[in-house]
């Protein structure tokens, strides 16, 4: 009887073996960096906005505290999105006349309101509590990055379940004294380690019991 | 809303047709004591093998839906399965968001907002404190500082109102012989009748409206009548309780509102007087019975409840002992009853009565005789006003009056004269004395009885205008129709039953136009630009003498302190005798024929709720049937007639006839038979149109509530019903438990729990535990609805609900002792999840979907789960819900305002359950760690407990020995259930306790 396998055969197996493993390897590897990259997550993508609104100028350039426009932080799950009333509380005053802010105009004079597109959006299945965030030492630029620096607004973080729990499994990096929570300048002290656990301590941060599902997810 | 009820009149098999058992079988189980001790229904007391089938299938109709072999499912599913994972790839679409132009003040974005105002019930003031985000009003919760009893929680209607306000099937614009018109044209036509009425002072100008409560419409009514003082109102109220104003007329010569001080009665005695069943009174009756219940566990001193009734209600599944007499057996009865205390002559020959009969009397006069002073004497408001008259005697003679019942100025406007009945106004209609009708609210057309022939009448009206919430079978008659603002959307005042004068305002602005009912009133008075508002503050700033501040904090309290009604203890007028001997004595129940009842629907009511998706799907408390009046029979009529649950029948009274199913009642008098009103709807909307059967159809003006002469012939047509009776059976038993007085107070030492292979919790803090006593449970259904508009909890439809489908969170699940034809006693049980320690589902899910939390709750997460159902099947109390169809996707965007924005909304192939309302739970608990303090005992309210008006349901933290949740586990009366499963729920019962006459140890 013939042979049925070439002496070749043992290696063609291997190899086709091998291609096998790593062309699955390499998918679920592009696949999760897909899944991760700007693209998908939309990480320093810059939407497109009805009015080109600068956070880099009002706050870096002319120092108006985050709450100036985001009202509810501090009491509600949103911080808010200032209504036109407090756009025009300086450009009824300033720059009255400029195109860039006709649309501004013309949501006091129609009365329709701004069309923003929201730039860091959870999914509707998470429910986000800003208040509890910022009295508990989580600063606005840890989620949303130096908005102080950014002419246009985009997402500074990737905004992924597995970033979320990072956080809520190691919270002390991440936390700064309450006082500090809106500046935009804070920089951690040098043991930034023992500081943030000190802060766990000080806001009674129930740090084993963050990572459960209905902390988030109901 | 997915799908709509099909039709009532297809017939089609049944699943538990074939499991209908048989009742000389069923009454030798019971006779002989082999059967169930406590039953939920007739299949499950004959246990049969197809019954344990039925049971023991999770979804037990599922079986039923489909002949596909499992090699063809498999290959027609291989594709959907293969592709099923490509709907995770959509794009998230980028979302917009819209603030505000000039954000309110008080508006906090993500914030609730509450206003104290009031729903509207027969015209009776529901005060509730409204729930809105960013301005849409999503639930009602009750307003715990009014001064009604049990104002703080609400019934199953009151919570359905925030449903009401967004039916997209109300009424949207003011049309002309049904073509759309303009509320200026409207306004030209009273121009030019204001002229003709002015000359003949009115005349021929007839107003047809419910009740009213209302302070400015009653004012405005004034006003109406002086302008044209020929004018005639008409009052007409399909089931309301116009008779007790007749009794008090008889009796005290004023008609006089009844107020019952349920808290100081030792003993009631009701003959037919539903005092804890659905209607406005419900809440605060059950509030003031609670409130002594509960002061008296201890010491045993209960309230006695004697019941005689023809048809099963609550109160009488709360009594000790009940009496299954016919309804027009109950004037002899309380003669005979009056007799023996001594009030009145006559009617006091036993010979009159059966055995049963006379000893229940001797019971009842014993007990009143005995509790002179606290004892209550009920008459159902439904008798005639010479039995009420009476019955106000023998509360007086006792000294009741001024303790357990009380009297004041009618809180409505009363309609005792005939003139201004519904009759006046038809033999008006055909004599063509009427030129201009104008329906306020009403719908007679559908709910007035037969021999009124009022839509035909109606049609000789020159001029027919009505104004309405819905377009409704009136408006189709009428060539005018004005939308009325719903009362979450509109300003007005109403006063409560109790008197207090509550103010509505609105929530949100009028969703599809409309007028107020004070707007078209001043219309035709001729105040063309009057607004609500104004009209309003018209009468209040009379009262409180224009004081802005002293308006504002009334806007704020949703109410007018100390405007309570004024009560009194009249004495009664004329003599007794005269009244007893007028009752009369009729033939005795053996002797007559069948007798016909008319109730209003414990769900729809008189059908004014018809489109209301969430009564239509609520279980109805005694029967547990969804989307459907039937015909009650008890079971001795339907050996006689051959008769089964599902049959239908042709009812005869008084030469008309109607078709309908038949449902065994137990507890149903012999001969007597119940049609439930509210059914048979023709413009309900979309919800309600063609479910049931309109049960007017054979009602006559003369003997609205009950006629002799009755006869019931079978059709031999099934028709089909969907009962959640049979749905989540539990394996096993001793699910309710009753205590005698003594062993309520014995202590019960904990059986050590048995040893278990599951993981132990440790609980630090927060121990989350409910526990529900069964001694207060009414089975009023409120917590169902009120977690239904809490959770966003999709209604499912007819056909979804006779395949064990239904979605609700919490169920009443309904348990008879005793006989088929007089259970001894009736108890509901409410069965949320019961978040066991050690929780089999957990183990069961293969995708970790359902895990324990750190503080104790089963959680769910929607996101995981792949829909295998598993956990259900590891369930053995059912409370898990499978989500089969996107019952929610489907809702108009109307519905879908009245969301609870803190709650999922659940996908289609996901398992859900009550989640102990962790929406609320982390609110208490994020707004206790910004102030840096524990969660207080009592600040997380679930949405069953803050409905539940006897306070049956505690919620608390059981890791706080001090929590109102702990205090309550250390009853003796504590017992969870299944406990041999050892699953250790976090949900634990009290027992009911008995009756001391029932006991043996009076």
């Amino acid at each position: 009887m013939a042979q049925i396998f070439s002496p070749g055969a043992d290696i063609w197996l291997r190899v086709a073996m091998i291609a096998v493993a790593s062309v699955v390897v390499g998918l679920l590897l592009v696949g999760g960096g897909v899944v991760r990259s700007d693209y998908m997550t939309r990480q320093n993508v810059v939407r497109e906005q009805p009015v080109p609104f600068s956070h880099q100028h009002h706050v870096a350039g002319l120092g108006l505290d985050c709450r100036y426009c985001h009202t509810s932080v501090e009491q509600s799950a949103t911080a808010g999105f200032p209504p036109t009333h407090t756009c025009m509380t300086c450009h009824s005053q300033i720059w009255t006349d400029a195109p860039v802010l006709e649309p501004v105009r013309q949501s006091l004079a129609t009365g329709t309101p701004l069309r923003w597109t929201w730039v860091n959006k959870l999914p509707q299945f998470v429910y986000f509590n800003h208040s509890i965030h910022v009295s508990k030492g989580v600063g606005c630029v840890t989620c949303h990055g130096q908005v102080d620096t950014m002419p246009l607004m985009r997402r500074g973080q990737p905004l992924l379940m597995q970033w979320c729990l990072d956080c809520h499994r190691n919270p002390a990096p991440n936390l700064r004294p309450r006082e500090a929570v809106f500046d935009m300048t804070w920089t951690p002290p040098a043991d930034r380690e023992a500081f943030g656990k000190a802060l766990v301590e000080r806001y009674h941060i129930d740090v084993g019991n963050l990572t459960h599902c209905y902390i988030c997810h109901r | 809303m997915a799908s709509l009820p099909p039709a009532n009149d297809s017939p089609s098999v049944d699943p538990t047709a074939k499991v209908a058992p048989d009742l000389a079988t069923l009454r030798h189980r019971l006779a002989s004591g082999t059967g169930r001790r406590f039953w939920r229904s007739l299949e499950d007391l004959a246990e049969s093998d197809d019954f344990r089938r039925f049971v023991e299938a999770e979804f037990p109709a599922a079986l039923e839906l489909s002949e596909t072999s499992r090699r063809n499912f498999l290959r027609l599913m291989a594709a959907p399965m293969m592709l099923g994972g490509l709907a995770a790839c959509g794009d998230m679409p980028d979302e917009k968001a819209l603030p505000y132009i000039n954000q309110p003040e008080i508006l906090v974005p993500g914030k609730a907002l509450y206003f104290a105002t009031a729903t509207l019930f027969e015209g009776y003031a529901q005060p509730v404190l409204a729930e809105t985000h960013v301005g849409r009003p999503t639930k009602l919760e009750g307003n715990p500082d009014h001064p009604m009893a049990g104002a703080g929680t609400t019934d199953a209607f009151a919570q359905a109102a925030v449903l009401e306000l967004y039916d997209p099937d109300r009424s949207r614009a003011i049309t002309f012989l049904g073509r759309i018109a303009t509320w200026d044209a409207f306004q030209g036509v009273t121009v030019g009748l204001r002229d003709r009425l002015r000359e003949n002072k009115g005349g021929d100008l007839r107003i047809l409206i419910d009740t009213v409560t209302s302070p400015t419409l009653r004012r405005q009514l004034d006003d109406l009548r002086a302008a044209f003082p020929q004018a005639r109102l008409h009052h007409f109220e399909p089931v309301g309780a116009a008779l007790r104003h007749q009794g008090t007329l008889r009796a005290f010569g004023r008609p006089l509102d009844v107020h019952y001080r349920l808290e100081n009665a030792a003993v009631i005695v009701s003959l037919e007087d539903d005092i804890f069943g659905p209607g406005p009174s419900q809440v605060r009756h059950a509030a003031q019975w609670s409130q002594r219940r509960r002061d008296h566990q201890q010491d045993g001193d209960l309230t006695r409840l004697h019941v005689a009734e023809s048809t099963p209600t609550l109160t009488g599944a709360l009594a000790g002992t009940t009496l299954n007499a016919a309804s027009q057996r109950m004037p002899v009865l309380l003669a005979n009853l009056a007799g023996s205390l001594g009030v009145g002559e006559g009617n006091t020959a036993e010979a009159a009565l059966t055995q049963g009969e006379q000893a229940w009397v001797r019971t009842a006069a014993g007990e009143l005789a005995a509790h002179r002073g606290i004892g209550l004497l009920a008459l159902g408001a439904h008798l005639p006003a010479d039995a009420q008259a009476l019955a106000h005697r023998v509360n007086h003679a006792l000294g009741n009056a001024g303790v357990t019942v009380v009297y004041s100025e009618p809180v409505g406007l009363a309609a005792t004269d005939e003139a201004s009945a519904l009759l006046a106004l038809a033999e008006a209609m055909a004599a063509g004395e009427v030129e201009t009708l104008v329906v306020l609210g009403a719908n007679p057309v559908y709910t007035a009885p037969a021999d009124l022939d009022f839509a035909n009448r109606m049609d000789r009206v020159s001029l027919r205008i009505h104004a309405g919430l819905y377009y409704d079978e009136t408006a189709s008659h009428c060539h005018w129709h004005i939308p009325l603002t719903h009362p979450l959307e509109s300003w007005s005042d109403a006063r409560a039953v109790d008197g207090t004068a509550s103010m509505l305002q609105p929530t949100v602005k009028p969703l599809f136009g409309g007028k107020s009912v004070h707007e078209v009133v001043a219309t035709l008075l001729g105040q063309l630009n009057a607004t609500a508002y104004d009209l309003l503050r018209e009468t209040w700033d009379a009262c409180l003498g224009g004081d802005e501040k002293a308006w504002r904090q009334v806007l704020n309290d949703g109410f007018v302190a100390d405007s309570v009604a004024q009560t009194e203890a009249p004495a009664p007028q004329g003599a007794a005798a005269e009244v007893s001997l007028a009752i009369g004595v009729p033939a005795s129940g053996e002797a007559s024929g069948l007798e016909a009842i008319f109730r209003p629907d414990p769900c729809v009511w008189d059908g004014r709720f018809s489109n209301l998706a969430w009564l239509q799907e609520l279980p109805k408390p005694l029967t547990k049937l969804t989307w459907d009046n039937v015909l009650a029979i008890s079971a001795r009529l339907a050996e006689g007639l051959d008769l089964g649950a599902g049959d239908e029948a042709e009812l005869t009274v008084k030469g008309r006839s109607v078709r309908g199913p038949v449902w065994i009642l137990p507890g149903q008098a012999e001969r007597t038979i119940t049609v439930f009103l509210g059914y048979g709807r023709s413009r309900a909307g979309r919800v309600g149109d063609g479910a049931g059967f309109n049960g007017y159809a054979v009602r006559t003006s003369a003997e609205p509530w009950a006629v002799p002469g009755a006869a019931l012939r079978r059709t031999g047509k099934r028709l089909r019903l969907a009962t959640t009776q049979n749905h989540a059976t539990m394996d096993g038993g001793d699910f309710v438990r009753t205590m005698s007085v003594t062993e309520a107070r014995a202590a019960h030492p904990d059986e050590p729990l048995a040893p278990t292979f599951y993981p132990q919790w440790e609980y630090p803090k927060y121990a989350w535990a409910m526990s529900i006593d069964l001694d207060l449970c009414i089975g009023c259904n409120a917590c169902v609805v009120a977690c239904q508009a809490e959770n966003n909890i999709p209604v499912v439809g007819k056909e979804q609900v006779e395949a064990g489908r239904e979605m609700h969170w919490i169920r009443v699940d309904r348990y008879y002792e005793g006989g088929l034809d007089r259970p001894d006693r009736t108890l509901f049980q409410p069965l949320p999840c019961m978040h066991c320690e050690q929780a089999p589902c957990e183990v069961g899910c293969p995708v970790n979907a359902t895990v324990h939390g750190p503080e104790g709750l089963n959680q769910m997460v929607y996101n995981r789960c792949v829909g295998t159902r598993t956990c259900a099947s590891y369930c053995p109390y059912k409370v898990r819900r499978f989500n089969f169809f996107e019952y929610a996707a489907t809702d108009s965007p109307l519905l879908q305002a009245q969301r609870n924005p803190n709650v999922t909304v659940r996908a289609r192939g996901v398992m859900e359950k009550c989640t102990y309302c962790v929406q609320r739970i982390s609110a208490a608990r994020i707004e206790a760690q910004k102030e840096g303090r524990p969660i207080r005992d009592g600040e997380v309210v679930t949405a069953c407990q803050s409905a539940c008006p006897t306070q049956a349901i505690v919620f608390g933290n059981q890791a706080d020995p001090d929590s109102g949740v702990s205090r309550r586990q250390q009853s003796p009366r504590q017992y969870t259930l299944l406990r041999e499963l050892n699953t250790r729920p976090r949900t634990t019962y009290q027992a009911r306790i008995l009756d001391k006459a029932s006991d043996g140890e009076a």
